[in-house]
């Protein structure tokens, strides 16, 4: 009998989808004992939604012609003190008034709709704008921490280690409130800078000992052929041991920067409308609570989904010279 | 070309310092070719790699083509472009294909225009027998290929003197000819070399100069023929009988 058999796999796969089917039984059973209410409905307007400018008469006077445009209609008003007419344009289903009604100063005559951008796609914009920024400086940061880290210079080497064990010590929450609350009074910093300013010192410390240890795993025998050659330390580093080191740590650097879109929720707290933010604010107009904190969640496994995507794309670049 | 005095280097690690290099004086002359051979951990590798600075000294003098490494006054990148250097592992910069490892240092050390390098490096890859592998990275080529690229890439820089760390050393055996071939076109062509090695067979034919090292000292300096045949030092002589 050969020692590799064919395994049978149908079985498991019939018992993952037997979980997953419990576990969606389970949620809509309990949402049934909570008697909760489910109005997905409700959601899509908080990504775009028609805006309605009501179009009021600047002058009173009469109503004196509509002329119907097809969806738009244009109404001209006769002014009450002689003058000019004013014409307005309003969408013709909007329409609130007839030929000859009177109209005082700041009467609706219709309105004209356009989309706009509802708050969670706003939000969901905000966190991604803002984590890009902050994953950019904290890249950097990181970039030149890691190099100092590994400096002979022990004054270089110190400061490092301190700033990566201050950030890696406390909670980002607790570094938000205290580079809002303290930094941003003292520099009289806006709220978005003082985020960003959290967010991207945090990151820059993880991605300092990733960077660290992507270096220290280049083989030593790498540094010396360089050397060798002629090459100084500092085009040694540029062209030789970082470009490698990088490419290493490339997986590390993505989940760092898939945890910096999800920790950048915590900036909510300093009043800056991101994704959670908003989900929060939506909450208390629509009461869809379920509906609008799934599709909070949906969205950042989106982000973070399509950044890993990308991610794993260029690795697989870097990967010809393997 | 390669004059040392007195050279001292201790590694002081846990434990007691060992002293690697223990007082060593000797010189190479231009176009000569000097063997170093001697147990493992005698101190030869270590040695080797003072002659560039890549270990730094404790004590000595080391004077490449009449510049004092250890002068505070040396710039010590300007002096490792005159001495290449090859390795065990050959340490290729895997990154980069064959062509770019050989014109990299010539572009950005010795500021070439990419024209001027690329020649070079074409030239040198023919030489070494190896110009079809050029768009290759290092991965794809065999340990005595990616050696003789290490050697195109260390000739590039255009250099008097070339120190071989035990070249063949991580070859498979049908592999080490290949670079010990052109090892030996290159000691023909006049090029003042210093090699660490385990090939005696190359020691004998190529070498004018065999120095035996033992515990961070040499024990002996002799042509191979003398060597080979009746070496003074029972260390030596207890050596020899273990590998040949």
């Amino acid at each position: 009998m050969p020692l590799k058999r064919p395994s049978v796999q149908w079985p498991w796969h019939g018992l993952l989808a037997l979980i997953l089917l419990g576990l969606a039984i389970g949620l809509w059973v309990a949402t049934k004992r909570v008697n909760y209410e489910w109005r997905w409905a409700r959601v899509p307007q908080y990504f775009f939604y028609q805006a309605e400018d009501t179009q009021a008469a600047p002058v009173a006077g009469t109503i004196n012609k509509i002329n119907p445009n097809g969806a738009y209609s244009q109404v001209d008003i006769t002014p009450a003190n002689g003058g000019q007419a004013v014409s307005l344009t309003v969408e013709t289903d909007t329409l609130k008034v007839k030929i000859g009604d009177p109209v005082a100063e700041g009467d609706g005559i219709g309105a004209q709709r356009h989309w706009k951008i509802g708050p969670l796609s706003w939000g969901l914009w905000v966190t991604i704008w803002i984590s890009f920024v902050s994953g950019l400086i904290g890249l950097f940061i990181g970039l030149i921490t890691g190099l100092c880290r590994l400096s002979p210079n022990p004054a270089l080497r110190g400061l490092a280690v301190f700033y990566i064990e201050l950030i890696r010590g406390t909670p980002l929450l607790v570094q938000i409130f205290i580079f809002y609350f303290f930094i941003g009074t003292v520099l009289n910093l806006d709220r978005i800078v003082a985020g960003i300013g959290a967010l991207a010192l945090f990151v820059g410390a993880y991605t300092a000992e990733i960077i660290r240890a992507g270096i220290q795993s280049i083989a030593k025998g790498q540094t010396e052929a360089a050397r060798s050659l002629g090459m100084t330390a500092a085009q040694t580093m540029t062209h030789i041991v970082l470009p490698q080191a990088l490419k290493r740590v490339l997986p590390p650097l993505a989940g760092q920067f898939i945890s910096l879109i999800k920790d950048s929720s915590l900036v909510s707290v300093i009043a800056i409308t991101d994704l959670t933010k908003s989900g929060r604010e939506i909450i208390t107009s629509s009461f869809a609570t379920f509906e609008i904190w799934f599709t909070v969640a949906l969205l950042y496994l989106v982000v973070t989904s399509l950044l890993s995507q990308l991610l794993f794309w260029l690795e697989r670049r870097f990967a010809r010279s393997d | 070309m390669i004059k040392v005095n007195n050279l001292v280097k201790v590694f002081s690690g846990r434990g007691k310092p060992i002293r690697a290099v223990d007082n060593v004086s000797t010189q190479v002359s231009k176009g000569e070719v000097v063997v170093i051979i001697g147990p493992s951990g005698s101190g030869k590798s270590t040695f080797l790699r003072c002659l560039n600075g890549l270990e730094a000294f404790d004590d000595g003098q080391v004077i490449i083509d009449g510049v004092d490494l250890g002068d505070s006054k040396t710039n010590i990148n300007i002096v490792r472009r005159e001495v290449g250097m090859v390795f065990q592992h050959f340490n290729l910069f895997p990154h980069k294909t064959v062509f770019e490892n050989v014109t990299l240092a010539q572009r950005i050390v010795r500021k070439r225009t990419a024209a001027e390098a690329d020649a070079k490096a074409m030239a040198l890859l023919n030489k070494v027998g190896i110009a079809e592998k050029a768009p290759e990275y290092p991965s794809r080529l065999s340990g005595g290929q990616q050696q003789r690229v290490a050697i195109a890439r260390a000739l590039a820089m255009d250099p008097k003197v070339m120190l071989f760390d035990e070249p063949t050393s991580a070859l498979d055996p049908e592999m080490v000819g290949e670079v010990l071939d052109v090892m030996q076109q290159l000691a023909r062509e006049g090029m003042t070399m210093a090699v660490v090695t385990h090939e005696m067979g190359f020691a004998r034919e190529v070498a004018q100069r065999v120095l035996f090292m033992d515990a961070g000292k040499i024990l002996e300096d002799a042509p191979p023929a003398e060597f080979f045949t009746a070496p003074k030092e029972p260390r030596a002589r207890a050596f020899l009988k273990q590998v040949l």
